[in-house]
Protein backbone atom coordinates (compact mmCIF):
# COMPACT_ATOMS: atom_id res chain seq x y z
CA UNK A 1 0.00 0.00 0.00
CA UNK A 2 1.00 3.32 -0.50
CA UNK A 3 1.98 5.41 2.10
CA UNK A 4 0.64 9.09 2.34
CA UNK A 5 1.47 11.08 5.22
CA UNK A 6 -0.99 11.07 7.99
CA UNK A 7 -2.44 13.82 9.53
CA UNK A 8 -1.38 13.12 13.40
CA UNK A 9 -4.19 12.17 15.59
CA UNK A 10 -4.67 13.76 18.74
CA UNK A 11 -5.95 11.65 21.63
CA UNK A 12 -6.98 11.61 25.03
CA UNK A 13 -5.58 9.52 27.74
CA UNK A 14 -7.82 6.86 28.85
CA UNK A 15 -8.18 8.69 32.54
CA UNK A 16 -9.80 11.30 31.21
CA UNK A 17 -12.10 8.98 29.03
CA UNK A 18 -13.21 7.06 32.15
CA UNK A 19 -14.57 10.77 33.72
CA UNK A 20 -17.01 11.49 30.07
CA UNK A 21 -20.33 10.70 30.38
CA UNK A 22 -22.20 10.96 26.48
CA UNK A 23 -25.38 11.73 26.23
CA UNK A 24 -26.97 10.39 23.16
CA UNK A 25 -30.41 11.91 22.28
CA UNK A 26 -32.34 9.52 20.97
CA UNK A 27 -36.19 10.87 21.47
CA UNK A 28 -36.67 12.45 17.96
CA UNK A 29 -40.21 12.06 16.32
CA UNK A 30 -38.24 12.07 12.82
CA UNK A 31 -41.76 12.80 11.14
CA UNK A 32 -39.90 13.63 8.05
CA UNK A 33 -38.98 9.86 8.29
CA UNK A 34 -42.89 8.54 8.04
CA UNK A 35 -43.89 6.06 7.53
CA UNK A 36 -40.68 4.32 8.59
CA UNK A 37 -41.20 6.16 11.79
CA UNK A 38 -44.88 4.72 12.18
CA UNK A 39 -44.18 2.14 14.61
CA UNK A 40 -40.33 3.09 15.54
CA UNK A 41 -38.38 6.14 16.63
CA UNK A 42 -35.63 7.51 14.14
CA UNK A 43 -32.69 5.82 15.28
CA UNK A 44 -34.37 2.61 15.58
CA UNK A 45 -35.36 2.63 11.45
CA UNK A 46 -33.08 -0.20 9.97
CA UNK A 47 -30.14 0.84 7.72
CA UNK A 48 -27.76 -0.67 5.53
CA UNK A 49 -29.37 -4.18 5.94
CA UNK A 50 -28.51 -5.43 9.17
CA UNK A 51 -28.24 -2.01 10.80
CA UNK A 52 -30.18 0.55 13.13
CA UNK A 53 -29.45 4.28 12.54
CA UNK A 54 -27.96 4.46 15.71
CA UNK A 55 -25.33 1.80 15.79
CA UNK A 56 -23.45 3.99 14.05
CA UNK A 57 -23.29 6.77 16.72
CA UNK A 58 -22.69 4.10 19.40
CA UNK A 59 -19.81 2.64 17.23
CA UNK A 60 -18.24 5.86 17.38
CA UNK A 61 -18.45 6.02 21.08
CA UNK A 62 -17.26 2.03 21.76
CA UNK A 63 -14.27 2.89 18.70
CA UNK A 64 -13.58 6.11 20.83
CA UNK A 65 -13.37 4.50 24.21
CA UNK A 66 -16.45 6.38 25.29
CA UNK A 67 -18.13 3.79 27.16
CA UNK A 68 -20.56 5.74 30.05
CA UNK A 69 -23.64 6.50 27.94
CA UNK A 70 -27.07 7.39 28.45
CA UNK A 71 -29.28 6.97 25.47
CA UNK A 72 -32.22 9.74 26.19
CA UNK A 73 -35.36 8.16 24.29
CA UNK A 74 -38.72 9.09 24.27
CA UNK A 75 -41.24 8.32 21.48
CA UNK A 76 -41.96 4.95 20.53
CA UNK A 77 -38.92 3.58 21.92
CA UNK A 78 -39.79 0.07 22.46
CA UNK A 79 -37.91 -1.14 19.20
CA UNK A 80 -35.06 1.03 20.28
CA UNK A 81 -34.95 -0.22 23.10
CA UNK A 82 -35.25 -3.79 22.18
CA UNK A 83 -32.03 -3.62 19.97
CA UNK A 84 -30.20 -1.74 22.09
CA UNK A 85 -31.01 -4.57 24.31
CA UNK A 86 -29.48 -7.32 21.97
CA UNK A 87 -27.05 -5.79 20.23
CA UNK A 88 -25.19 -3.40 23.08
CA UNK A 89 -24.70 -5.63 25.58
CA UNK A 90 -21.16 -5.66 25.79
CA UNK A 91 -20.32 -3.12 28.63
CA UNK A 92 -19.48 -4.40 31.91
CA UNK A 93 -20.96 -2.38 34.04
CA UNK A 94 -18.88 -3.84 37.36
CA UNK A 95 -16.35 -2.16 35.68
CA UNK A 96 -18.25 1.35 35.14
CA UNK A 97 -19.12 0.62 31.59
CA UNK A 98 -22.71 1.35 30.20
CA UNK A 99 -25.05 2.17 28.00
CA UNK A 100 -28.41 2.50 29.40
CA UNK A 101 -31.36 3.73 28.00
CA UNK A 102 -33.69 6.07 29.75
CA UNK A 103 -37.12 7.00 28.78
CA UNK A 104 -38.22 10.01 30.56
CA UNK A 105 -38.64 10.27 34.58
CA UNK A 106 -40.56 13.84 34.60
CA UNK A 107 -38.49 14.59 37.73
CA UNK A 108 -37.86 18.04 36.92
CA UNK A 109 -40.80 18.98 34.45
CA UNK A 110 -43.90 17.55 33.78
CA UNK A 111 -43.71 17.38 29.79
CA UNK A 112 -42.15 15.02 27.59
CA UNK A 113 -38.98 17.38 26.40
CA UNK A 114 -39.14 20.35 24.42
CA UNK A 115 -36.08 20.50 22.85
CA UNK A 116 -32.20 18.92 22.86
CA UNK A 117 -31.37 21.13 25.63
CA UNK A 118 -34.56 20.43 27.86
CA UNK A 119 -33.63 16.64 27.25
CA UNK A 120 -30.39 17.16 29.20
CA UNK A 121 -31.70 19.43 31.87
CA UNK A 122 -34.32 16.97 32.62
CA UNK A 123 -31.68 14.37 32.86
CA UNK A 124 -29.16 16.50 34.93
CA UNK A 125 -29.50 14.20 38.23
CA UNK A 126 -27.51 11.80 36.31
CA UNK A 127 -24.72 14.15 36.55
CA UNK A 128 -25.54 15.35 39.96
CA UNK A 129 -24.86 11.75 41.16
CA UNK A 130 -21.60 10.86 38.36
CA UNK A 131 -20.15 14.08 39.02
CA UNK A 132 -18.56 13.84 34.86
CA UNK A 133 -15.80 16.19 34.00
CA UNK A 134 -16.76 16.09 30.67
CA UNK A 135 -20.48 15.59 28.66
CA UNK A 136 -20.61 14.50 24.98
CA UNK A 137 -23.69 15.28 23.61
CA UNK A 138 -24.58 12.96 20.25
CA UNK A 139 -27.66 12.43 18.27
CA UNK A 140 -28.69 9.06 17.68
CA UNK A 141 -29.90 9.97 14.03
CA UNK A 142 -26.82 11.08 12.24
CA UNK A 143 -24.61 8.28 9.71
CA UNK A 144 -20.89 8.96 10.34
CA UNK A 145 -17.53 7.52 11.51
CA UNK A 146 -15.49 10.12 14.17
CA UNK A 147 -13.11 9.98 16.41
CA UNK A 148 -14.75 11.60 19.27
CA UNK A 149 -11.32 11.80 21.16
CA UNK A 150 -10.26 14.46 19.01
CA UNK A 151 -12.34 16.20 19.81
CA UNK A 152 -11.93 15.70 23.34
CA UNK A 153 -8.52 16.98 22.93
CA UNK A 154 -9.07 19.87 21.10
CA UNK A 155 -11.57 21.29 23.96
CA UNK A 156 -9.27 20.57 26.86
CA UNK A 157 -6.11 21.42 24.90
CA UNK A 158 -7.85 24.78 23.80
CA UNK A 159 -8.84 25.53 27.28
CA UNK A 160 -12.63 25.60 25.86
CA UNK A 161 -15.88 25.71 27.85
CA UNK A 162 -18.15 24.39 25.13
CA UNK A 163 -17.09 22.98 21.91
CA UNK A 164 -19.15 22.06 18.54
CA UNK A 165 -18.05 19.67 15.65
CA UNK A 166 -18.27 21.52 12.41
CA UNK A 167 -18.61 20.08 8.79
CA UNK A 168 -17.25 22.65 5.80
CA UNK A 169 -20.87 22.46 3.03
CA UNK A 170 -21.31 24.02 -0.43
CA UNK A 171 -22.97 27.32 0.32
CA UNK A 172 -25.89 26.11 -1.97
CA UNK A 173 -26.62 23.95 0.99
CA UNK A 174 -26.37 26.44 3.83
CA UNK A 175 -30.11 26.68 4.04
CA UNK A 176 -30.36 23.31 5.63
CA UNK A 177 -27.81 23.51 8.34
CA UNK A 178 -27.14 25.73 11.61
CA UNK A 179 -24.58 28.12 10.03
CA UNK A 180 -21.58 28.85 12.88
CA UNK A 181 -19.46 31.68 12.11
CA UNK A 182 -15.66 31.75 13.80
CA UNK A 183 -13.32 33.95 13.93
CA UNK A 184 -9.11 32.89 12.80
CA UNK A 185 -8.67 30.64 15.72
CA UNK A 186 -11.91 28.71 15.24
CA UNK A 187 -13.47 30.63 18.14
CA UNK A 188 -17.39 30.58 17.68
CA UNK A 189 -18.56 33.94 17.00
CA UNK A 190 -22.08 33.54 15.69
CA UNK A 191 -24.42 31.45 14.26
CA UNK A 192 -27.23 31.72 11.20
CA UNK A 193 -29.73 29.24 11.34
CA UNK A 194 -30.74 27.79 7.75
CA UNK A 195 -29.73 31.11 5.71
CA UNK A 196 -31.25 31.54 2.69
CA UNK A 197 -29.28 34.55 1.36
CA UNK A 198 -26.23 33.00 1.01
CA UNK A 199 -24.44 33.54 -2.89
CA UNK A 200 -24.99 29.65 -3.97
CA UNK A 201 -21.12 30.35 -5.95
CA UNK A 202 -19.84 31.23 -2.18
CA UNK A 203 -16.84 29.98 -0.42
CA UNK A 204 -17.71 26.80 1.44
CA UNK A 205 -19.77 27.17 5.26
CA UNK A 206 -18.99 25.65 8.42
CA UNK A 207 -22.51 23.49 9.70
CA UNK A 208 -23.08 22.01 12.97
CA UNK A 209 -23.12 18.35 13.19
CA UNK A 210 -25.07 18.41 16.73
CA UNK A 211 -21.97 17.06 18.54
CA UNK A 212 -21.10 19.08 21.47
CA UNK A 213 -18.50 18.40 24.00
CA UNK A 214 -19.05 20.72 27.48
CA UNK A 215 -17.25 21.00 30.89
CA UNK A 216 -19.96 19.78 33.37
CA UNK A 217 -20.38 23.06 34.90
CA UNK A 218 -20.60 25.10 31.83
CA UNK A 219 -23.46 22.45 30.55
CA UNK A 220 -25.20 22.45 33.88
CA UNK A 221 -25.84 26.35 33.73
CA UNK A 222 -26.18 27.09 30.71
CA UNK A 223 -29.40 23.85 30.49
CA UNK A 224 -30.64 25.24 33.67
CA UNK A 225 -30.59 29.24 32.53
CA UNK A 226 -32.25 27.93 29.43
CA UNK A 227 -34.58 26.11 31.05
CA UNK A 228 -35.98 29.10 32.48
CA UNK A 229 -36.10 31.15 29.65
CA UNK A 230 -39.75 31.39 28.23
CA UNK A 231 -38.92 32.36 24.75
CA UNK A 232 -36.12 29.67 24.07
CA UNK A 233 -37.33 26.74 21.84
CA UNK A 234 -34.58 24.39 24.29
CA UNK A 235 -31.98 23.75 21.60
CA UNK A 236 -28.77 23.27 21.93
CA UNK A 237 -28.04 24.56 18.13
CA UNK A 238 -30.50 27.19 18.32
CA UNK A 239 -30.49 28.43 21.60
CA UNK A 240 -27.87 27.45 24.25
CA UNK A 241 -24.59 27.94 22.13
CA UNK A 242 -25.64 31.23 21.11
CA UNK A 243 -26.52 32.35 24.55
CA UNK A 244 -23.26 30.98 25.32
CA UNK A 245 -21.49 32.86 22.96
CA UNK A 246 -23.46 36.24 23.77
CA UNK A 247 -22.36 36.03 27.16
CA UNK A 248 -18.58 35.50 25.64
CA UNK A 249 -18.21 32.11 26.86
CA UNK A 250 -14.76 30.40 25.34
CA UNK A 251 -16.49 28.67 22.57
CA UNK A 252 -15.36 26.63 19.96
CA UNK A 253 -15.65 24.90 16.83
CA UNK A 254 -13.91 21.95 15.95
CA UNK A 255 -13.08 20.53 12.46
CA UNK A 256 -14.31 17.10 11.28
CA UNK A 257 -12.47 14.68 10.13
CA UNK A 258 -13.16 11.05 9.31
CA UNK A 259 -12.47 8.07 11.22
CA UNK A 260 -10.73 4.46 9.92
CA UNK A 261 -8.51 3.89 7.15
CA UNK A 262 -9.87 6.66 4.54
CA UNK A 263 -10.68 9.20 7.15
CA UNK A 264 -13.47 10.63 4.43
CA UNK A 265 -15.19 13.51 6.58
CA UNK A 266 -18.72 11.50 5.23
CA UNK A 267 -21.49 13.06 7.68
CA UNK A 268 -25.23 12.65 6.87
CA UNK A 269 -28.15 14.03 8.87
CA UNK A 270 -31.00 11.80 8.34
CA UNK A 271 -33.47 14.07 7.75
CA UNK A 272 -35.82 13.20 5.06
CA UNK A 273 -36.86 9.74 3.35
CA UNK A 274 -34.39 10.56 0.00
CA UNK A 275 -31.77 11.65 2.82
CA UNK A 276 -32.11 8.04 3.97
CA UNK A 277 -32.28 6.86 1.02
CA UNK A 278 -29.08 8.16 -0.26
CA UNK A 279 -27.00 7.92 2.66
CA UNK A 280 -28.17 3.73 2.25
CA UNK A 281 -27.06 3.74 -1.25
CA UNK A 282 -23.24 5.51 -0.31
CA UNK A 283 -22.89 2.35 1.08
CA UNK A 284 -23.53 0.14 -2.09
CA UNK A 285 -20.84 1.18 -4.75
CA UNK A 286 -17.60 -0.56 -6.13
CA UNK A 287 -15.73 2.25 -3.61
CA UNK A 288 -18.12 3.38 -1.30
CA UNK A 289 -18.55 6.93 0.17
CA UNK A 290 -19.19 5.05 3.38
CA UNK A 291 -16.97 1.96 3.86
CA UNK A 292 -18.52 -0.85 6.27
CA UNK A 293 -15.97 -3.11 5.66
CA UNK A 294 -13.06 -0.99 7.05
CA UNK A 295 -11.61 -2.90 10.27
CA UNK A 296 -9.97 0.10 11.22
CA UNK A 297 -13.52 1.73 12.33
CA UNK A 298 -15.95 -1.10 12.89
CA UNK A 299 -19.61 -0.57 12.57
CA UNK A 300 -21.54 -2.97 15.15
CA UNK A 301 -25.10 -4.11 15.30
CA UNK A 302 -26.96 -6.67 16.99
CA UNK A 303 -25.97 -10.52 15.43
CA UNK A 304 -28.10 -12.38 13.42
CA UNK A 305 -29.22 -15.92 13.72
CA UNK A 306 -29.29 -16.73 10.25
CA UNK A 307 -28.09 -18.23 7.52
CA UNK A 308 -25.51 -17.58 5.41
CA UNK A 309 -27.10 -15.82 2.17
CA UNK A 310 -28.12 -17.72 -0.76
CA UNK A 311 -28.23 -17.41 -4.54
CA UNK A 312 -29.71 -20.05 -6.97
CA UNK A 313 -30.53 -21.41 -9.96
CA UNK A 314 -27.52 -20.62 -12.26
CA UNK A 315 -29.32 -19.91 -15.52
CA UNK A 316 -31.20 -23.70 -16.23
CA UNK A 317 -34.52 -21.74 -17.42
CA UNK A 318 -34.35 -18.92 -19.63
CA UNK A 319 -33.95 -15.49 -17.82
CA UNK A 320 -33.96 -17.51 -14.25
CA UNK A 321 -31.03 -16.09 -12.88
CA UNK A 322 -30.18 -16.02 -9.08
CA UNK A 323 -28.02 -12.89 -8.58
CA UNK A 324 -26.77 -9.72 -6.80
CA UNK A 325 -24.63 -7.03 -8.00
CA UNK A 326 -23.97 -3.22 -6.21
CA UNK A 327 -25.69 -4.53 -3.93
CA UNK A 328 -25.37 -5.38 -0.24
CA UNK A 329 -27.21 -8.54 1.02
CA UNK A 330 -27.96 -9.73 4.61
CA UNK A 331 -27.61 -13.21 6.03
CA UNK A 332 -31.03 -15.63 5.54
CA UNK A 333 -31.69 -13.71 2.24
CA UNK A 334 -32.45 -16.07 -1.02
CA UNK A 335 -32.08 -14.77 -4.14
CA UNK A 336 -33.84 -17.25 -5.84
CA UNK A 337 -33.67 -17.11 -9.51
CA UNK A 338 -34.39 -12.99 -9.35
CA UNK A 339 -31.83 -10.06 -10.26
CA UNK A 340 -30.72 -7.97 -7.42
CA UNK A 341 -28.80 -4.39 -8.54
CA UNK A 342 -27.76 -1.24 -6.74
CA UNK A 343 -30.16 -2.59 -3.55
CA UNK A 344 -29.30 -3.80 -0.22
CA UNK A 345 -31.58 -6.90 0.79
CA UNK A 346 -32.42 -7.43 4.80
CA UNK A 347 -32.02 -10.15 6.75
CA UNK A 348 -34.39 -12.97 5.55
CA UNK A 349 -35.56 -11.46 2.50
CA UNK A 350 -36.85 -13.62 -0.23
CA UNK A 351 -36.41 -12.35 -4.59
CA UNK A 352 -37.97 -15.12 -6.11
CA UNK A 353 -37.54 -16.53 -9.97
CA UNK A 354 -37.39 -13.99 -13.18
CA UNK A 355 -38.34 -10.95 -10.63
CA UNK A 356 -36.16 -7.53 -10.52
CA UNK A 357 -35.52 -5.47 -7.90
CA UNK A 358 -33.33 -2.04 -8.97
CA UNK A 359 -32.10 0.61 -6.78
CA UNK A 360 -34.08 -0.62 -3.74
CA UNK A 361 -34.04 -0.93 -0.06
CA UNK A 362 -35.97 -4.76 0.85
CA UNK A 363 -36.32 -4.32 4.87
CA UNK A 364 -36.15 -7.56 6.94
CA UNK A 365 -38.78 -10.41 5.74
CA UNK A 366 -39.34 -9.04 2.09
CA UNK A 367 -40.67 -11.37 -0.16
CA UNK A 368 -40.75 -10.39 -3.91
CA UNK A 369 -43.27 -12.49 -6.05
CA UNK A 370 -41.90 -14.19 -9.48
CA UNK A 371 -41.96 -11.70 -12.16
CA UNK A 372 -42.64 -9.30 -10.30
CA UNK A 373 -40.54 -5.63 -10.40
CA UNK A 374 -39.24 -3.26 -7.71
CA UNK A 375 -37.66 -0.10 -8.85
CA UNK A 376 -36.49 2.95 -6.44
CA UNK A 377 -38.63 2.13 -3.70
CA UNK A 378 -37.80 1.91 0.36
CA UNK A 379 -40.07 -1.72 1.01
CA UNK A 380 -40.39 -1.96 4.66
CA UNK A 381 -40.14 -5.18 7.40
CA UNK A 382 -42.27 -8.12 5.97
CA UNK A 383 -44.33 -6.79 3.25
CA UNK A 384 -45.27 -9.31 0.58
CA UNK A 385 -44.97 -8.32 -3.15
CA UNK A 386 -47.43 -10.42 -5.13
CA UNK A 387 -46.31 -11.96 -8.38
CA UNK A 388 -46.43 -9.63 -11.51
CA UNK A 389 -46.77 -6.77 -9.24
CA UNK A 390 -44.93 -4.10 -10.09
CA UNK A 391 -43.56 -0.68 -7.99
CA UNK A 392 -42.06 2.18 -9.51
CA UNK A 393 -42.80 1.51 -13.32
CA UNK A 394 -46.06 3.56 -13.65
CA UNK A 395 -45.47 6.61 -11.26
CA UNK A 396 -49.47 7.86 -11.66
CA UNK A 397 -49.90 3.99 -10.01
CA UNK A 398 -47.68 4.36 -7.90
CA UNK A 399 -48.74 7.80 -6.50
CA UNK A 400 -52.26 6.48 -6.30
CA UNK A 401 -51.46 3.70 -4.43
CA UNK A 402 -48.35 4.61 -2.08
CA UNK A 403 -46.09 6.75 -0.38
CA UNK A 404 -44.02 8.74 -2.92
CA UNK A 405 -41.74 10.97 -1.62
CA UNK A 406 -40.33 14.33 -3.43
CA UNK A 407 -37.34 12.65 -5.15
CA UNK A 408 -39.83 9.65 -6.65
CA UNK A 409 -39.43 7.36 -4.41
CA UNK A 410 -42.19 4.63 -3.42
CA UNK A 411 -42.13 4.09 0.45
CA UNK A 412 -44.26 0.66 1.38
CA UNK A 413 -44.83 0.49 5.04
CA UNK A 414 -44.26 -2.38 7.19
CA UNK A 415 -46.48 -5.42 6.95
CA UNK A 416 -48.62 -3.28 4.38
CA UNK A 417 -51.09 -5.78 2.58
CA UNK A 418 -50.55 -5.57 -1.26
CA UNK A 419 -53.14 -7.54 -3.93
CA UNK B 1 -43.43 46.77 47.34
CA UNK B 2 -43.26 43.00 46.16
CA UNK B 3 -44.90 40.44 47.80
CA UNK B 4 -43.01 37.29 48.88
CA UNK B 5 -43.82 33.87 49.79
CA UNK B 6 -41.71 31.96 52.44
CA UNK B 7 -41.81 28.23 52.36
CA UNK B 8 -39.87 26.98 55.79
CA UNK B 9 -40.97 24.45 58.30
CA UNK B 10 -39.84 26.41 60.84
CA UNK B 11 -42.16 28.82 62.63
CA UNK B 12 -39.95 30.81 64.13
CA UNK B 13 -37.58 31.36 61.30
CA UNK B 14 -40.52 32.25 59.19
CA UNK B 15 -41.74 34.80 61.98
CA UNK B 16 -38.09 36.50 61.93
CA UNK B 17 -37.65 36.87 57.93
CA UNK B 18 -41.53 38.36 57.98
CA UNK B 19 -40.32 40.99 60.44
CA UNK B 20 -37.44 41.90 58.50
CA UNK B 21 -39.04 41.63 55.37
CA UNK B 22 -42.36 43.83 56.62
CA UNK B 23 -39.47 46.18 57.45
CA UNK B 24 -38.56 46.73 53.89
CA UNK B 25 -41.84 47.46 53.16
CA UNK B 26 -42.84 44.16 51.45
CA UNK B 27 -45.99 41.80 51.54
CA UNK B 28 -44.87 38.49 53.18
CA UNK B 29 -47.13 35.22 52.84
CA UNK B 30 -46.31 32.27 54.86
CA UNK B 31 -46.34 28.40 54.10
CA UNK B 32 -44.86 25.83 56.82
CA UNK B 33 -44.52 22.67 54.12
CA UNK B 34 -43.43 22.57 50.14
CA UNK B 35 -46.99 21.22 49.32
CA UNK B 36 -48.25 24.42 51.21
CA UNK B 37 -45.94 26.62 49.32
CA UNK B 38 -47.26 25.52 45.81
CA UNK B 39 -50.75 26.10 47.11
CA UNK B 40 -50.05 29.32 48.30
CA UNK B 41 -48.03 30.17 45.02
CA UNK B 42 -51.07 29.36 42.52
CA UNK B 43 -53.67 31.27 45.12
CA UNK B 44 -51.44 34.12 45.72
CA UNK B 45 -49.57 34.72 42.69
CA UNK B 46 -46.30 36.48 44.52
CA UNK B 47 -43.90 38.56 43.10
CA UNK B 48 -40.80 36.16 44.52
CA UNK B 49 -40.43 32.83 46.57
CA UNK B 50 -37.86 32.19 49.08
CA UNK B 51 -37.41 28.19 49.70
CA UNK B 52 -35.99 26.28 52.43
CA UNK B 53 -34.93 22.79 50.98
CA UNK B 54 -34.81 19.83 53.95
CA UNK B 55 -38.29 20.20 54.72
CA UNK B 56 -40.27 17.09 56.19
CA UNK B 57 -42.55 15.91 53.18
CA UNK B 58 -41.47 17.37 49.61
CA UNK B 59 -38.25 18.82 49.80
CA UNK B 60 -37.36 22.43 48.18
CA UNK B 61 -35.89 21.20 45.05
CA UNK B 62 -38.96 19.31 44.18
CA UNK B 63 -40.99 22.23 44.94
CA UNK B 64 -38.95 24.62 42.95
CA UNK B 65 -39.14 22.27 39.33
CA UNK B 66 -43.30 22.19 40.17
CA UNK B 67 -43.29 26.18 40.77
CA UNK B 68 -41.14 26.64 37.78
CA UNK B 69 -43.45 24.30 35.95
CA UNK B 70 -46.21 26.91 36.34
CA UNK B 71 -44.28 30.10 35.60
CA UNK B 72 -40.84 29.75 34.53
CA UNK B 73 -39.66 33.33 35.43
CA UNK B 74 -40.86 33.69 39.33
CA UNK B 75 -37.72 34.56 41.15
CA UNK B 76 -36.54 32.05 43.39
CA UNK B 77 -34.24 31.65 46.28
CA UNK B 78 -33.40 28.38 47.51
CA UNK B 79 -32.60 29.29 51.75
CA UNK B 80 -31.23 26.39 53.55
CA UNK B 81 -28.58 25.60 55.90
CA UNK B 82 -27.12 22.73 54.28
CA UNK B 83 -24.02 24.08 51.17
CA UNK B 84 -24.23 20.58 50.12
CA UNK B 85 -27.39 20.81 47.85
CA UNK B 86 -25.29 23.09 45.21
CA UNK B 87 -23.53 19.55 44.31
CA UNK B 88 -27.77 18.33 43.55
CA UNK B 89 -27.21 20.30 39.93
CA UNK B 90 -31.15 20.94 39.88
CA UNK B 91 -30.67 23.92 42.59
CA UNK B 92 -29.08 25.26 39.55
CA UNK B 93 -32.33 26.33 37.96
CA UNK B 94 -32.89 28.82 41.09
CA UNK B 95 -32.34 32.44 40.68
CA UNK B 96 -29.79 32.46 43.83
CA UNK B 97 -29.02 30.10 46.91
CA UNK B 98 -28.75 31.46 50.19
CA UNK B 99 -26.84 29.63 52.90
CA UNK B 100 -29.11 29.84 55.84
CA UNK B 101 -27.90 32.15 59.30
CA UNK B 102 -28.83 34.22 62.28
CA UNK B 103 -27.57 37.67 59.80
CA UNK B 104 -30.65 38.24 56.97
CA UNK B 105 -28.40 40.95 55.21
CA UNK B 106 -27.67 38.20 52.34
CA UNK B 107 -31.54 37.37 52.20
CA UNK B 108 -32.27 40.75 51.65
CA UNK B 109 -29.58 41.96 49.68
CA UNK B 110 -30.21 39.25 47.48
CA UNK B 111 -34.01 39.95 47.39
CA UNK B 112 -33.81 43.36 46.23
CA UNK B 113 -30.70 42.19 43.71
CA UNK B 114 -33.44 39.89 41.96
CA UNK B 115 -36.65 42.41 42.04
CA UNK B 116 -34.65 45.28 40.41
CA UNK B 117 -32.95 42.30 37.59
CA UNK B 118 -36.61 41.69 37.24
CA UNK B 119 -38.21 45.58 36.90
CA UNK B 120 -34.96 45.88 34.56
CA UNK B 121 -36.63 42.92 32.28
CA UNK B 122 -39.71 44.13 31.84
CA UNK B 123 -42.84 42.45 31.12
CA UNK B 124 -42.57 38.34 30.49
CA UNK B 125 -41.22 37.60 27.25
CA UNK B 126 -43.80 35.79 24.81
Amino acid sequence: MATSPRRERKTVHPDVLRRVITFVLAGGKGERLYPLTRDRSKPAVPFGGTYRIIDFTLSNCVNSGLRRIYLLTQYKSASLQLHVKQGWNLFSAELGEYVWTIPPQLRVGTTWYLGTADAVWQNVYILSDEKPSHVVILSGDHVYRMDYREMLAEHIERGAEATMAVIPVPAAEASRFGVVETDTEGRVTGFREKPKDLDPRGPEVLANMGVYVFDTETLVAAVSRDARRESSSHDFGHDVFPALVAEGRRVIAHRFHGAGTDRRPYWRDIGTLDAYYDANMDLVSVSPEFNLYDREWPVRSAPIQAPPAKFVFAGGEKGRIGEALDSLVSPGAIVSGGRVERSILGPGCRVNSWSRVEDSILMDGVDVGRHAVVRRAIVDKGVRIPEGYEIGVDPEADRKRFFVTPGGLVVIPKGELLD
Amino acid sequence: MARILIVDDEANLRLLYRKELEEEGHEVLEAATAEEGIRAFERSAPDLVVLDIRMPGMNGLEAMARILDRDRRIPIILHTAYDSYRDDFTSWAADAYVTKGPDTTELKRTIRRLLEEREHLGPPEI
